[in-house]
C-alpha cells in the first residue's frame, strides 16, 4: 500500500506538497476513511515545484532504514550507496557521565543548485532539470567517472550493473506518480522533510523559515548551494570529518566480470 | 586524527580514475615531453642533436598512440566515446581534451612521417630488410623527399597540440575543488615538469640501447636537460610545500592538512623528493651511461601521477580517516598497467622493424 492511496485529505490540504513519515503517522487514524475514498497524491507537483530536503539530525536514530529503502527501490547494485547514514563514535567530556556518544548523519545527493558535476560532464549528460533534481542522461554518459570526482559529497559513484554515473534522483519516478522519496517515506524517526522550496505554506518551507539559523549545509563554503539541508548539524560534521576511518572497504571494479 | 571522533558506519568509496588514466597521464606526458625533445634536432637542426631529437620523435611516437588507448579503457562506456565530438561541452575540461588529443596525434604521426621519410628510403635500399618490409618501407616513404617546409608546418601543429595537451591534462585535474590535494594552481606545472623529465628518461634509454658505443658522450643534452627538469621539479615543490606550511595559499594549506597526518603520505613526500634530488645530483656528477637516471626520471614521472590520483582518490571527501586501495590483478588494475606496457612494446617493436633504433641515432642521417 502506498501513501497515494491512504494520504487523508485534511492532510494533503495542509500541506500540498510537503509530507514526512510523520505526517503519515498522524494520519493513521483515519487511514481506513481515506482509503475508502478517491486516491489522492501525496506530493502534488505543480509546475514550478522546485524540490529539496530537510533533515532533522536530531530525529535520526541511524536505523539504516532509508538506506536499505533506496537500495531496494533504485536497484542500487552491492557496494555502492545513493544514500547512507555515516554513523560516528564521539568521546563525551567526563562531566557527560558516559564515554561516548552516536552521531549519526544522513548524507545524499545535495541537489545543489550550483552542481560542481555538472560543468565537469563532458558530454553534457548530467543536468538540473527545472525543478531542481540533478539527474544523468544515462543514453549519453560515457562512464569517465569525472563528475564523481567533481562531487564534494561523495553523492556520484559508477555503476558496475550499466557503466555509468549513478546517483540519487531524489526518486524523480516516485515524484511522478505522487510518491514521496523512498527513504522519506521509510524514515522512522521522520527525520527526512521533503517538499517544494517554492510552495510558502508547505511544511518543509514551514520548517526551513522555524529552523532559523539552525539551518545549515553541508560544505557551505564551496558554494554548491545545497538543497538539501540539515537542523542539528555538528560543525565537525558539516566537511570532512577529521577522525579514525571506517574499516569497511567494498571494491568490486573489476571483480564482475 | 582526531582520536575522539571514530567513524563506525559508513562505506569506502572506490576509486572512479583507474589505473588506466595513470597509464593514459603518463604516456601522454611522455610523449609531449619527448616530442619537444624533438625539436632541436629536428626542426632545429641543432649540432649534436640529430640523434637525440630522432630517437626523442620515436619515443614520442609510440607513447602517443598507445596512450589513448589507456584513456578509452578508463572510460566505462568506452564504446560511446564518439560521444565526446558529437555532444561538445565547453565548460569541460576533459571535452576541450577529446578535441585536443587528435590536433596533437594528428600532427605528431604527420610530423614523424614527414621525419622519417628520408630514412625510410634508405632503410627500404640498403638490404637490411626482408623484400616484404622493404616494399613496406618504400611505400611509406612515398618518395623519401624531405619536405622541410610540410615538415615545419606538422612540427608547429605538434607543437601547438602538445601546449594545449599539457594545458587540459593539468587543468582538468586541477579544476575538481572536491579533491583539495587535486585542486592547487601548482599541479599543472608539476604534471608538465615530469612530463619532461620522464621524456628525457625515455630518450635516454631509447639512447642506451641505440647499440652506439658513445651513448653516454652523446647523451650529455640529455643529463643537462634532466639536471634542469629535477632542479625546476624540486623548486616547485618547495614553492608548493612553502605555500602550504605558511597559509600563504589556503587551497595549498587544505591539500597539506589532508596529507600531512598520514605517515604513507609523508614517506611518498620523502621519497619523491629524495628521488628528484638524486637524478639531479647523478645527472650532473655521474650521468654514466643514462640509463640509471633515465629509469628514475621516468619512475618519478610515473609515481607522481600514481600518488596523485590513485593516492588522491584514498583521501575521502567527507568521511574520516583514508580509504585503502588495493591493486586488483585483473583488466582494471595489474593488468591493464601490463597490457599498457605491452602495447607500447608491440607498437616500438613493429616501428623499429622499420627503422631501427641504430639508424635513428646515427648524427648524419
Amino acid at each position: 500500500m502506498t501513501q497515494t492511496q491512504i494520504c487523508p485529505p485534511e492532510a494533503v490540504e495542509e500541506s500540498p506538497a510537503s509530507a514526512s513519515r510523520r505526517n503519515f503517522l498522524r494520519g493513521l487514524p483515519v487511514i481506513t476513511a481515506g482509503a475508502v475514498g478517491a486516491p489522492l497524491p501525496a506530493l502534488a507537483g505543480q509546475p514550478g515545484s522546485r524540490w529539496g530536503m530537510l533533515v532533522d539530525v536530531r530525529k535520526c536514530i541511524g536505523c539504516q532504514a532509508c538506506t536499505i529503502a533506496c537500495i531496494n527501490e533504485n536497484e542500487v547494485p552491492e557496494g555502492s550507496y545513493r544514500t547512507i547514514v555515516s554513523t560516528y563514535s564521539v568521546k563525551q567530556p567526563e562531566a557527560a557521565g558516559q564515554p561516548a556518544g552516536t552521531y549519526v548523519l544522513p548524507r545524499l545527493c545535495n541537489h545543489c543548485d550550483n552542481p560542481p558535476c555538472i560543468p565537469v560532464c563532458p558530454v553534457g549528460a548530467t543536468f538540473k532539470r527545472e525543478d531542481g533534481l540533478v539527474l544523468v542522461d544515462g543514453d549519453r554518459c560515457v562512464g569517465c567517472a569525472y563528475c564523481v570526482q567533481a562531487c564534494p559529497y561523495d553523492a556520484r559513484y559508477i555503476n558496475h550493473d550499466t557503466g555509468k554515473a549513478d546517483k540519487c534522483t531524489f526518486c524523480g519516478h516516485r515524484l511522478e506518480a505522487g510518491l514521496l522519496p523512498a527513504c522519506v517515506e521509510t524514515c522512522v524517526g521522520g527525520a527526512r522533510i521533503f517538499g517544494d522550496l517554492n510552495d510558502p505554506k508547505g511544511e518543509l518551507s514551514r520548517r526551513i523559515a522555524a529552523a532559523g539559523d539552525s539551518l545549515k549545509v553541508l560544505k557551505p563554503e564551496l558554494g554548491t548551494k545545497p538543497r538539501v539541508f540539515y537542523i542539528g548539524l555538528d560543525p565537525r560534521f558539516a566537511g570532512k570529518v577529521a577522525g579514525q576511518g571506517a574499516l569497511w572497504n567494498p571494491q568490486l571494479h573489476g571483480g564482475r566480470s | 586524527m582526531n582520536p575522539s571522533i571514530v567513524e563506525t558506519v559508513n562505506v569506502a568509496r572506490e576509486v572512479a580514475w583507474l589505473p588506466w588514466a595513470v597509464q593514459y597521464f603518463f604516456l601522454i606526458g611522455l610523449s609531449y615531453g619527448a616530442f619537444l625533445l624533438s625539436l632541436p634536432g629536428i626542426v632545429g637542426r641543432r649540432r649534436g642533436w640529430a640523434g637525440i631529437s630522432r630517437l626523442a620523435l620515436l619515443g614520442a611516437l609510440v607513447c602517443g598512440l598507445a596512450a589513448p588507448v589507456a584513456l578509452l579503457a578508463d572510460l566505462h562506456q568506452p564504446g560511446r566515446f564518439y560521444h565526446f565530438y558529437q555532444f561538445f561541452t565547453p565548460s569541460s575540461w576533459m571535452s576541450w581534451g577529446s578535441f585536443f588529443i587528435p590536433v596533437y596525434l594528428g600532427g605528431l604521426v604527420l610530423y614523424a612521417w614527414l621525419a622519417f621519410r628520408p630514412l625510410l628510403a634508405q632503410q627500404a635500399t640498403d638490404g637490411s630488410l626482408s623484400p616484404r618490409l622493404a616494399r613496406l618501407a618504400r611505400t611509406l616513404a612515398y618518395g623519401g623527399l624531405e619536405s622541410r617546409g610540410a615538415l615545419l608546418a606538422a612540427a608547429a601543429v605538434a607543437l601547438v597540440g602538445a601546449a594545449l595537451v599539457a594545458l587540459y591534462t593539468g587543468m582538468e585535474v586541477m579544476v575538481v575543488r572536491a579533491r583539495p590535494l587535486w585542486d592547487t594552481p601548482l599541479l599543472p606545472v608539476q604534471f608538465a615538469l615530469t612530463a619532461l623529465a620522464g621524456g628525457v628518461g625515455l630518450t635516454l634509454l631509447l639512447k642506451r640501447f641505440s647499440g652506439q658505443p658513445d651513448a653516454a658522450q652523446g647523451s650529455i643534452p640529455l643529463f643537462r636537460a634532466l639536471a634542469a627538469t629535477q632542479a625546476l621539479a624540486l623548486l616547485v615543490g618547495a614553492v608548493w610545500l612553502l605555500l602550504g606550511l605558511t597559509g600563504l595559499s589556503p587551497r595549498h594549506a587544505q591539500a597539506l592538512a589532508e596529507v600531512a597526518p598520514s605517515a604513507a603520505w609523508r614517506l611518498t613526500a620523502v621519497w619523491a623528493a629524495g628521488s628528484t634530488a638524486l637524478t639531479l645530483w647523478l645527472a650532473l656528477r655521474r650521468p654514466g651511461s643514462g640509463l640509471l637516471i633515465g629509469l628514475l626520471a621516468m619512475h618519478s614521472a610515473w609515481m607522481m601521477r600514481w600518488t596523485i590520483f590513485i593516492g588522491g582518490q584514498e583521501i575521502p571527501k567527507t568521511g574520516a580517516g583514508f580509504y585503502q586501495y588495493q591493486l586488483p590483478l585483473g583488466y582494471d588494475g595489474l593488468l591493464g598497467i601490463v597490457g599498457t606496457g605491452g602495447l607500447w612494446v608491440a607498437l616500438f617493436i613493429a616501428l623499429t622493424t622499420l627503422l631501427p633504433v641504430a639508424r635513428l641515432n646515427r648524427e648524419a642521417a
